[in-house]
């Protein structure tokens, strides 16, 4: 069993206790919290597979995500701090079921699937960034273009949602 | 057999469950969203997978990453702001009570 082997499940292992823990507590920043620390997990696996650009883009963009996320639990949930330990759950078992049946299918495939030889042969960081780069502003430009429009079409949908209909007509 | 695809794939998989478990059996809004995010992480890591270890020569598969991330920020953004229009609506974002499209 080698290094990466080893770490990879670790912080897989990780990434899935944590996932756990997010609908286990009952506390809504430790919630937000649980789910912050399994992506970082996520993102530590992508450096131990040498995806180095996307595992600090993962570990950025999430601590900054999941902030945002514990701000709005604290906002909206009618009790942040799980002090009453309210049950916010429904069809718990169904729930379970189709987490479980989805998980073993999943498994089948990965277990059954002739995934073919492996390629092994990985190129350095340095030069997996500028062929990216290479990759977005090249033949990808307009699927990158896209993403970027569909953000930016989110963001504006979003606030339009949130402003108060009647926000404009009170002053 | 690449043990280290099987691990990644693996770990893919069980989020993938334990993201699937979250986004039905939960009654808020915002934990919905939690469980679309680990369905989502489940998908990133095994892009990264199928990367590293099946063709870590073609870029085109992390710009496939990028898209999904992506997602995952426009999935939270119209989230929230249903949220917030949910919220000053009626007061509270608990999807029990959200029955206005039902038949």
């Amino acid at each position: 069993m080698t290094p990466q082997m080893i770490f990879l499940m670790f912080f897989g292992g990780a990434a899935v206790w944590f996932g756990i823990v997010v609908f286990r507590t009952h506390s809504m920043v430790r919630s937000a919290l649980a789910l912050l620390f399994s992506q970082t997990a996520v993102g530590v696996m992508f450096l131990l597979m040498q995806a180095e650009f996307l595992g600090v883009l993962q570990i950025m963009m999430m601590a900054t995500e999941m902030s945002v996320m514990a701000i709005f639990m604290v906002m909206f949930m009618m009790d942040p701090g799980g002090m009453g330990a309210m049950d916010m759950t429904h069809q718990k078992r169904l729930s379970l079921w189709a987490g479980g049946i989805g998980f073993v299918a999943a498994l089948a495939v990965i277990w059954l699937a002739d995934w073919g030889p492996a390629n092994l042969q990985i190129p350095d960081a340095t030069e997996q960034t500028a062929e990216l780069g290479r990759e977005l502003l090249g033949r990808s430009m307009f699927i990158f273009e896209s993403a970027a429009l569909m953000i930016l079409t989110a963001m504006v949908a979003a606030t339009m949602v949130a402003i108060h209909p009647n926000e404009g007509r009170k002053r | 057999m690449i043990p280290e695809l099987i691990i990644a794939l693996s770990v893919g998989a069980a989020l993938f469950g334990v993201g699937l478990y979250g986004a039905l059996s939960q009654t808020n809004l915002v934990m919905i969203i939690m469980g679309v995010e680990l369905i989502l992480a489940a998908a990133l890591v095994n892009l990264v997978a199928f990367w590293r270890y099946l063709h870590p020569d073609v870029p085109a598969a992390q710009m496939f990453v990028l898209i999904v991330m992506a997602v995952m920020a426009v999935e939270m953004a119209v989230g929230f702001g249903i949220a917030i229009a949910r919220f000053r609506s009626r007061g509270s974002v608990e999807m029990e009570e959200a029955r206005e499209l039902k038949g």
